[in-house]
């Protein structure tokens, strides 16, 4: 748990996880973390939208906010979370095989 | 036989009768100091194997009663916790521990259990998973057991047990049937327990261990049983890590259980190559390499998968890659 600002911080994900933890643990690479994070919820982005599902970060930058159109709003801590979460707000599961989302994600601009 | 502190850690499984205990006991025997632990699961009232390893009683611990994988992964656990209490009062470390295993047990619960206890992972290593098949009746046993299956698919090295038994001919087809179904996993041959040191992992055999993960072309080979198909994936350009992760996540949420293994080397654009080892839902922690072990620096990824046709899997694992801007990447399917 962070005392300053009493978050706790459970399991990395292994997708999140910094693959260099030298530079982590001297805490050198925190912007290089924001703009993986960055990158990270502007595909996820492209991807829930397929569901009517909108994702961003809480304020610290470390748990994700995923929303629907109703106005629910849920925490998720990891990226694990998050597809659980997801798939419990769009009442159906997520698939990354689903011809319909892959030709949603073929037909943005991938500079979006 | 510590790396970043921690001990190392072997799964040996095998079916009933494949050679797992000769294979232990020559190991066992060819070692000078008492630092390596046992842990025998058995299955049945009488742990007839556990006798055979006697010489290790001191320091081995058996598992009565029922399978490792079916509802005893808690013994399991509390087993290793034991030793690593024993080892507190114990005339030097512990180096390895070996879990030999029920011959019907999955080996990925197993792997499951020890990467997911909070204690246990930080004392133990990823471990290397041993499969013994004896050549005189594999292609039976492949064919008929999905618990033979289910062990092959997960290994990291499969020891063709048994040669002295059968023809040359048959230890081919024997080697032909398991590259089949699991191109990543290195295949030794081995006649009474002789190629013992698989149980082994030091810093060399590692270094192979990762260097395995550079695939041979599996095109040509049959496909092992109806519902399982490998697959090999190469990218000529660097991937997007941080889109692997989204799309590698959620394709494991939704079909983990059928994504048997996925093993690699992946080039994410920096020095080395990023080495990935998933095992169904288990993926162990991505490993970045500082340098590539070959002249070669394109991302190879080889898919074991059941229900699910290959060609899907590499077509969207390629648009995750364009949706996060790597339009120029080519991919090039191998079988």
């Amino acid at each position: 748990m962070c005392l300053l600002c009493s978050q706790m911080f459970g399991e990395i994900h292994w997708s999140e996880r910094q693959l260099d933890p030298v530079r982590v643990s001297y805490g050198s690479d925190e912007t290089s973390r924001r703009q993986e994070r960055h990158a990270r919820i502007r595909l996820l982005r492209k991807v829930l939208a397929q569901y009517g599902l909108e994702v961003g970060d809480d304020w610290s930058a470390t748990s994700y906010i995923v929303g629907n159109r109703k106005g629910d709003e849920r925490l998720a801590a990891s990226m694990g979370e998050l597809w659980q979460v997801a798939e419990q707000m769009a009442g159906k599961p997520l698939d990354p095989l689903d011809e319909s989302l892959l030709e949603r994600l073929r037909n943005i601009d991938s500079n979006e | 036989m510590r790396r970043h502190g921690r001990r190392a850690i072997t799964v040996l499984s095998g079916f009933l009768g494949s050679g797992k205990t000769t294979l232990l006991r020559r190991y066992l025997e060819k070692q000078a100091r008492g630092d390596i632990y046992v842990i025998i699961n058995e299955y049945g009232a009488v742990g007839i194997d556990h006798h055979l390893a006697r010489m290790v009683e001191d320091q081995s611990i058996l598992l009565q009663g029922g399978c490792v994988c079916c509802g005893r992964r808690e013994e399991l656990v509390g087993a290793l916790r034991d030793l690593l209490d024993q080892e507190q009062g114990y005339d030097g470390a512990m180096r390895q521990v070996v879990i030999e295993t029920s011959g019907l047990a999955d080996p990925v619960p197993v792997m499951f259990s020890l990467m997911t206890d909070p204690m246990l992972r930080h004392q133990f290593d990823v471990p290397l998973v041993v499969v013994t098949l004896a050549a005189i009746d594999a292609e039976v046993q492949l064919r008929r057991f999905e618990g033979v299956r289910k062990q092959i698919i997960a290994a990291d090295r499969v020891v063709i047990t048994k040669s002295d038994l059968t023809t040359l001919q048959e230890v081919a087809r024997c080697r032909v049937a398991i590259r089949a179904l699991n191109p990543t996993a290195r295949i030794i041959v081995s006649r009474f327990g002789e190629a013992f040191g698989v149980l082994a992992r030091d810093e060399r055999q590692e270094d192979r261990r990762r260097w395995e993960t550079v695939l041979p072309d599996p095109t040509g080979l049959p496909q092992p049983h109806a519902s399982v198909r490998s697959t090999s994936l190469m990218f000529d350009r660097p991937l997007d890590w941080t889109a692997f992760g989204v799309w590698l996540s959620m394709l494991l949420q939704v079909h983990g259980p059928n994504v048997l293994r996925l093993k690699g080397l992946l080039n994410i654009g920096v020095a080395g190559p990023v080495v990935m080892n998933v095992a169904q839902h288990v993926v162990h922690p991505p490993e970045h390499l500082p340098a590539w072990p070959s002249g070669e620096h394109r991302s190879n990824l080889v898919f074991i998968t059941r229900m699910i046709d290959p060609q899907r899997i590499a077509y969207s694992l390629e648009t995750f890659q364009y949706a996060a801007g790597r339009s120029d990447l080519h991919m090039v399917r191998l079988g």
